[in-house]
């Protein structure tokens, strides 16, 4: 019988694949050749890729004999995956994951995360983040967070504001409004002169950004905390939300929202923003990098929704330590590196939001403005996190609901609609 | 008239399929100021190298190649030869209950990977094949080759019994009846399925994405995953990264076209 060239072939590709398979293992605990595996999704131009691999460069001058093995993941990977890459041995020693109860709770919760208290005390993480930034690195129990044991550690923030194009502004006659009433007149103004005001993005978060920003405009602390953190009831139909809900219809009726932007994307809603289409674009600081180095055509400039006490914002992603590292000293000791003054600084001079800046440090004109507003917002404890964090799939069911409120569905129906799936999720985790 | 009539819709059509890639093409050769300022549909106004290049270097893209090639290479191999084995028993060998086998290939078929995701996960870590090649590999090899079966039984199933007969009056065994005689008349069907196999392999995200964990062993759809920020994207580099994973299947499809055409074409054995 003679062998098939097939069959051949297929052995021998076999073999090929079989070669290079398990990577070398690693020596872990001696002191010549340490590997500290790292992972992390942000792009290497972006603020958080530029410092980190400043605080890499910095870890192994001061480390040596130690190299950083660090690997760029994509986000999507990170979100699907996380939980089986942990539970087996080739977990990284130290990543960047994403903050949250459905994400890092979940995985706290199911103890594969290495608790951070003692280092964070240690080490003063604890005092350098301020309060409602501590919020998204501690994990209670059941993996909701707010409070418990510290299980990730973020080197940035993020909240959303008004970006606004100053020459549109200085064209229509409107000034940087300072309170709520001279922020609608203004967007009279530009309706009168036949220009839609602000860019929208229905079929994604911003939309329904604005319309959190509508119910925190009368809203407490105390009803975030029910909202979020599950510490009281929330009456969907009680005076915040009803005020959110048919003010945002009455704003598409108006047209200060484009009428068709029930089906825009986030990323079309920035392009239109950034080529001078909109005087204004409401969203998060994820953006100030790139509306600084792109746009180039006019003069723009950002400020706090007015009239609010509070925003959505939070903490960034989170530096976890998954509990199966072999180099757990060492992660601590990268993460304090990113918690360095050095470090934060560059992040923030990078376009990026710093959590533990010197201010005065921050050289760069608009990084300087993003960080004082930053500073302003937070000091006044006004870091709301996002409208869709409740409760798992929440985000699908507002997007459809702010949609509705655009093609002129009743608010009322709107807030029933989406009051059903965040009691579920209540009566599910038993609060 | 009808034909020119015929001809604007085939034109149209064309268009249609076309028009994502020269899109891809177009904002894959921009710079990001002037996505960002002329929208993606305006043409660039010089080559943009940089997001390409800065990709490849990215993501180590040479590497990303290999991975895939050797991949789809061994799956479609592997899935062709198991699925010639398995036809032939069901197929030729009319092996008893065939039809409740082909059914349960067939389910096997549309079965989400989504189901398979766990216990394949389990399974990989208790023989130590997470976060390799060769796993990924067996996998395919056996997903490819359940439709790979169904469709090749169905095709052996016709086969003439009276050349069967003649090469069993010769003197052959089923083994060199299969190789000698069943295997080079149906090479047309065979060659066909091979590239399907490799393309679809190629294409494969889902699973790779699952059980290729380090940067070494992705494939070139997972390494294109990465350019996908929490909320932010980069289009004219996603573009870039596009093109570079398209390129590899095209050229692939065209070098393999004739034999796609032929297996399409050679329907009857005379």
């Amino acid at each position: 019988m003679r062998k098939s060239p097939l069959l051949v072939l297929m052995a021998v590709l076999l073999t090929a694949c079989g070669g290079t398979e398990s990577p070398a293992p690693q020596a872990s605990g001696s002191a010549q050749a340490r590997t500290l595996t790292l992972w992390h999704y942000e792009g290497a131009d972006s603020a958080m890729g530029k410092a980190w691999a400043e605080a890499i460069k910095k870890f192994e001058a001061s480390h040596p004999g130690v190299t950083v093995k660090f690997e760029a993941k994509g986000f999507e990977q990170i979100q699907k995956t996380a939980g089986m890459v942990l539970n087996s041995d080739e977990a990284p020693d130290i990543m960047e994951y994403n903050k949250g109860n459905a994400t890092a709770g979940l995985l706290s919760k199911q103890g594969l995360l290495t608790d951070l208290s003692e280092e964070a005390a240690k080490r003063g993480w604890d005092k350098a983040l301020s309060a409602s930034l501590q919020t998204t690195a501690k994990y209670d129990e059941r993996g909701i967070m707010g409070s418990g044991k510290w299980f990730g550690i973020p080197n940035y923030a993020e909240y959303v504001m008004v970006y606004y194009n100053k020459d549109l502004f200085t064209k229509h006659n409107v000034a940087v409004p300072a309170t709520y009433e001279e922020f609608t007149a203004g967007l009279d103004a530009f309706v009168k002169a036949g220009v839609t005001p602000i860019a929208n993005a229905g079929a994604e978060y911003p939309a329904q950004q604005i319309f959190y920003l509508l119910a925190l405009s009368k809203a407490q602390r105390p009803w975030v905390d029910s909202y979020q953190l599950y510490k009281g009831k929330v009456d969907f139909h009680g005076p915040e939300l009803t005020y959110a809900a048919t003010t945002y219809a009455d704003w598409a009726k108006k047209g200060y929202v484009d009428k068709d932007s029930a089906g825009i994307k986030a990323e079309d809603m920035g392009v239109a923003f950034m080529s001078g289409k909109f005087p204004i674009m409401v969203s998060g600081s994820w953006w100030y990098g790139r509306v600084q180095s792109t746009v180039k055509d006019f003069e723009w400039g950002s400020f706090l929704w007015p009239g609010n006490q509070m925003a959505p914002g939070s903490s960034g992603n989170l530096w976890v330590v998954p509990e199966n590292s072999e180099n757990k000293d060492l992660a601590y000791d990268f993460i304090d590196i990113t918690m360095s003054k050095e470090i934060q600084n560059l992040l923030g001079n990078s376009g990026g939001l710093p959590v533990a800046a010197d201010p005065a440090a921050i050289t760069d004109a608009k990084s300087k403005e993003l960080v004082e507003n930053f500073n302003k917002l937070s000091g006044q404890d006004g870091l709301a996190f996002y409208p869709d964090w409740p409760a798992p799939g929440y985000y699908d069911v507002l997007v459809a609901g702010v949609q509705g409120l655009i093609n002129g569905t009743a608010p009322d129906a709107v807030l029933d609609e989406i009051a059903a799936p965040y009691e579920e999720n209540l009566a599910d985790i038993g609060g | 008239m009808r034909r020119y009539s015929l001809l604007a819709a085939l034109v149209v059509l064309a268009f249609v399929m076309l028009f994502p890639f020269l899109l891809v093409g177009l904002n894959a050769f921009k710079s990001p100021e002037e996505y960002s300022s002329a929208g993606p549909l305006a043409f660039p106004d010089g080559l943009y190298l940089d997001g390409i290049v800065a990709f490849w270097e990215r993501v180590d893209f040479g590497l990303k190649l290999w991975n895939s090639l050797l991949i789809s290479a061994c799956v479609a191999v592997g899935a062709v030869v198991l699925s010639v084995l398995n036809a032939y028993a069901l197929g030729i060998g009319r092996v008893r209950g065939r039809l409740w086998i082909l059914v349960v290939f067939l389910v096997a078929n549309t079965l989400p990977q989504e189901a398979l995701v766990y216990p394949l996960y389990y399974l990989a870590k208790q023989v130590g094949l997470y976060d390799s090649r060769l796993f990924v590999i067996l996998i395919f090899t056996v997903i490819q080759a359940a439709f790979g079966t169904y469709l090749l039984s169905a095709v052996l199933g016709r086969f003439p019994a009276e050349i069967l007969e003649a090469a069993a009056i010769d003197g052959a065994g089923k083994w060199r009846a299969l190789w000698r005689i069943v295997v080079p008349i149906s090479r047309p069907t065979l060659s066909v399925l091979l590239v399907f196999f490799f393309i679809w392999t190629w294409n494969e995200f889902f699973l790779p994405l699952v059980f290729l964990i380090s940067n070494d062993n992705q494939t070139v759809p997972v390494a294109l995953g990465v350019l996908q920020g929490d909320r932010l994207m980069d289009a004219t580099m996603s573009s870039a990264s596009a093109l570079l994973g398209i390129v590899p299947a095209v050229v692939f499809f065209l070098i393999f076209q004739r034999t796609l055409t032929r297996g399409i074409a050679v329907g009857a054995i005379k």
